[in-house]
C-alpha cells in the first residue's frame, strides 16, 4: 500500500522514487515478483520434500497391509499379516532382541565413554587437541572399510587381537594379570583370559555368544569420539561462576561438584545426545551386513539388516513396508521423548 | 581451569586416555601395516610394523612376463599396486567423488533458495512450509529406503547415477540451518540490495550465498562425510552395475572375492578410501569437527 502511494506522489528530484528503478512499471513488475518469487525458491524444495520423504512413508504404509512383490503383478490387501508375523514369528523375536540389544548396549556405552573422555580431556593441562583427534577419527573413516579393517584383526587365526592373547598367555606376569590371577576368590582358568589359553581364543564373528558384543564394541567405538565433541560443546556451555559458587557453598571433591553442577547442566546435552545416538544406532547397518549378515543364528539381526534382507533380497516389500513403519514409529517415539524432556527444562537455567 | 589439578592426576588422566586412544587407534594402525605386508608375514604377524619388505613374486604376472625377475616387487608396491590397477579401485573413487559433489550441489541449489524464502519473504503458505521442514527433519532417508527403492525401480532408475544421488537431493536439515543462518542476517542488507535493483534471484545468490560462506561450509562437509561413507543407500540401488559402484561398495566386493593371499591389497584398498577424510580431517580439524556435529548444534 504505502509503495502504491509513494509512487502517485509528486517525489522530491532526489528522492530514490524518482530514479527509473522505481518508475511505476518496474513497481507492478516487483509486485508480480514478489508474489511469485517465494514459491519459486521454495517450490522445488517443497516439491522434493513431497516426493523424497512423504509420498514414500505412505507408501510403506499402504503396503505394509498388502504381500506386494516387485515384478509380481499381483497382490492383495493382507491387512495385519505381515504385522501380525512381525510381532508372533521367532525371527522377528530375534530381530527385536538383537535390536535393543545393540542399542541398548551401544547408547550407554559410547554415552558414557565419550562423557568421560570428554571429562577428562577437558581438564587436562596438555594434550587435549592430541586426544580430540585420535578420538574423533573414527566418526570420519568409512565404516565399512573399517568394519572389514576389524573383522581381519578378529580373525581366529591369523588375526591380531587373537595373536596377541595366544602370545600372552606365554608370559608369566601378563597372563597372571589378564587371567584375573590377582582377584581374590576368582578362579583363573575360569576367567575369559585363563580359559582362552587352555582351550583357544573365540572365533568372534563366528560364534552366536560372541558377534553381537563385537558388533556392539564396533559400534561404540565408533560413536564414542562423536559423543565427546558434543559433551565437549556441552562442558564449555556450563558457566565458570557456578563452579566458583559452589567451592564457596563448600562444594570441594570432584565427586560432588560433578553431580551437583556440571551433571545437571549438562541436562540438554545428554537429552540431545542420547536420541541421536539412539537413532544412529537403530540405524546401524555397515557392519552388521559386512561381518555377519544377521548370522550366526539370526544373533545379529538388526531391524535395519532385516529391512534390507526382506525387502531387497528376498524381494517380499509388503513385509520390508511393515518393518518400515515400525521403524518409523521407534524414531517418531524418541523424537516424541526428546521434545517432552527438553521441554520439561532439563536445563536449570 | 577450573579443577586446577594435582600432578598424579593429570598423570592418571594421560594414561587413561592413552589406553582409549590405543584402542581407537588399533584398527587404523593395523589396517596401514598390513597394507605393507607380505602374505608370509600377515600370516605369522612377523615384519615389524612396515614388514621387511622383501622383494616378493607376483603371481599373475609371472604366468604372461618372460622374466620372473620383472614379476618382483616390494610388497607395500605390489599391495597397493594391486589394490589401484588390478582392481576397478580408481572407477570407484571416481564414482564417489561425481555422487558426493553431485549431492552437495544439489542441495545447495535446493536449499538455500528455501532457506532464503523461508527467513526474508513473507508469503501465503510460508508457516505451512516451515511445518514441513520440521517434520521431515525426524524421517530418516535410510528407514524409507525400501518405498524409494520401489519407486526408483518403477521409474527404472535403479543402477544408475540418477539412483544414487536423487534421495539425497533434498536436504531437510541444510534448509533448516541455512534458514537458521539466514534469520541471523539483517533485514537492511536485503533491502539495500532490492534498492540496487537486484532482483530476489541475485539476492540470493550475489548477497545471501556469500555471507552463509562459513554455515556452508560446514554443511559441505557434514554432507560429504556422510555421503562419501555412506554403504547402505548404494547396497540397495545398485545391484548389477559394477561400474557405479562407490568406495564403500567396492571394498565389500572385493572382500567377498578374496583368499587368504590378498589381505595386503584388501587393506591397502581401506587405506586408500579412508585415507581422503581422515587428512582432509586432519588438515581442518575444527572445520570439520563443526560440520560433523552440526546436527548437535541446532
Amino acid at each position: 500500500m504505502t509503495v502504491a502511494l509513494a509512487t502517485q506522489l509528486p517525489a522530491p528530484p532526489s528522492s530514490p522514487a524518482a530514479s527509473p528503478k522505481f518508475s511505476p512499471a518496474s513497481m507492478k513488475k516487483r509486485r508480480v515478483e514478489a508474489a511469485t518469487t517465494p514459491w519459486m525458491f521454495a517450490g522445488p524444495a517443497v516439491f522434493l520434500m513431497v516426493i523424497i520423504l512423504i509420498v514414500p512413508i505412505l507408501l510403506a504404509l499402504y503396503l505394509s497391509f498388502t504381500n506386494y512383490s516387485l515384478g509380481v503383478i499381483d497382490f492383495e490387501w493382507i491387512g495385519f499379516q505381515n504385522y501380525e508375523r512381525i510381532f508372533t514369528r521367532s525371527s522377528f523375536s530375534k530381530m527385536f532382541t538383537a535390536t535393543f540389544i545393540y542399542v541398548g548396549v551401544v547408547v550407554p556405552g559410547s554415552i558414557i565413554m565419550g562423557l568421560l573422555a570428554a571429562l577428562a580431556i577437558n581438564s587436562l593441562t596438555i594434550g587435549r587437541g592430541f586426544y580430540q583427534t585420535i578420538y574423533f577419527l573414527p566418526v570420519m573413516a568409512t565404516l565399512v572399510a573399517m568394519a572389514i579393517v576389524w573383522e581381519l584383526a578378529l580373525h581366529p587365526s591369523i588375526g591380531i587381537i587373537n595373536r596377541f592373547f595366544e602370545a600372552s598367555c606365554s608370559v608369566p606376569i601378563l597372563s597372571d594379570f589378564l587371567a584375573m590371577e590377582w582377584v581374590p576368590f576368582v578362579d583363573s582358568a575360569t576367567t575369559f583370559f585363563g580359559h582362552g589359553c587352555a582351550t583357544g581364543f573365540p572365533n568372534w564373528l563366528g560364534d552366536r555368544t560372541t558377534a553381537l558384543p563385537v558388533l556392539c564394541f564396533i559400534g561404540i567405538w565408533q560413536a564414542v569420539g562423536f559423543n565427546m565433541v558434543l559433551y565437549m560443546a556441552g562442558l564449555t556451555s556450563v558457566p565458570r561462576e557456578l563452579y566458583q559458587a559452589a567451592e564457596m557453598d563448600g562444594v570441594i571433591s570432584p565427586w560432588s561438584r560433578f553431580w551437583l553442577v556440571t551433571w545437571p547442566m549438562l541436562g540438554p546435552t545428554n537429552v540431545f545426545v542420547i536420541t541421536i545416538t539412539a537413532i544412529r544406532s537403530f540405524q546401524s547397518f555397515d557392519t552388521i551386513e559386512a561381518l555377519t549378515r544377521g548370522g550366526p543364528s539370526k544373533s545379529t539381526y538388526v531391524m535395519m539388516y532385516a529391512l534390507y534382507e526382506k525387502g531387497i533380497k528376498q524381494n517380499l516389500i509388503g513385509m520390508a513396508a511393515a518393518i518400515t513403519i515400525i521403524f518409523l514409529i521407534f524414531v517418531f517415539l524418541l523424537t516424541m521423548a526428546q521434545r517432552y524432556f527438553v521441554e520439561r527444562k532439563v536445563h536449570y537455567s | 581451569m577450573i579443577n586446577r589439578s594435582s600432578l598424579p592426576m593429570e598423570i592418571a588422566r594421560h594414561i587413561l586416555l592413552l589406553a582409549g586412544a590405543a584402542i581407537i587407534l588399533l584398527p587404523f594402525l593395523y589396517m596401514v601395516s598390513v597394507s605393507f605386508k607380505a602374505p608370509y608375514e600377515i600370516i605369522d604377524n612377523s615384519g615389524g610394523f612396515f614388514g621387511a619388505q622383501i622383494p616378493m613374486l607376483d603371481e599373475l604376472c609371472s604366468i604372461t612376463a618372460k622374466d620372473v625377475a620383472d614379476c618382483m616387487m616390494m610388497p607395500a608396491l605390489h599391495n597397493y599396486y594391486k589394490a589401484l590397477i588390478e582392481n576397478p579401485l580408481p572407477r570407484y573413487l571416481f564414482n564417489g567423488i561425481v555422487v558426493t559433489a553431485s549431492i552437495f550441489f544439489i542441495q545447495v541449489i535446493i536449499a538455500l533458495p528455501c532457506a532464503y524464502a523461508l527467513a526474508k519473504l513473507k508469503f501465503w503458505g510460508r508457516d505451512f512450509v516451515f511445518a514441513m521442514v520440521l517434520f521431515c527433519l525426524l524421517v530418516p532417508v535410510h528407514a524409507i529406503g525400501i518405498p524409494l527403492y520401489l519407486m526408483l525401480a518403477k521409474i527404472g532408475l535403479l543402477n544408475s547415477y540418477a539412483a544414487l544421488v536423487i534421495p539425497w537431493t533434498i536436504s531437510v536439515f541444510g534448509i533448516f540451518l541455512m534458514r537458521q543462518f539466514f534469520m541471523t542476517v539483517p533485514d537492511d542488507l536485503v533491502d539495500a540490495a532490492r534498492m540496487d535493483g537486484m532482483s530476489e534471484f541475485t539476492i540470493v545468490w550475489r548477497v545471501m550465498a556469500p555471507t552463509a560462506v562459513p554455515a556452508l561450509i560446514a554443511f559441505a562437509i557434514f554432507s560429504v562425510v556422510a555421503h562419501w561413507n555412506d554403504y547402505f543407500w548404494p547396497r540397495i540401488v545398485v545391484t548389477s552395475n559394477q561400474n557405479l559402484f562407490t568406495p564403500p561398495l567396492g571394498i565389500r566386493e572385493f572382500r567377498n572375492g578374496i583368499d587368504g593371499n590378498q589381505f595386503g591389497p584388501l587393506m591397502a584398498t581401506a587405506t586408500i578410501i579412508v585415507i581422503p577424510m581422515v587428512v582432509a580431517f586432519l588438515l581442518a580439524q575444527r572445520r570439520f569437527i563443526e560440520g560433523i556435529t552440526l546436527s548437535g548444534m541446532k
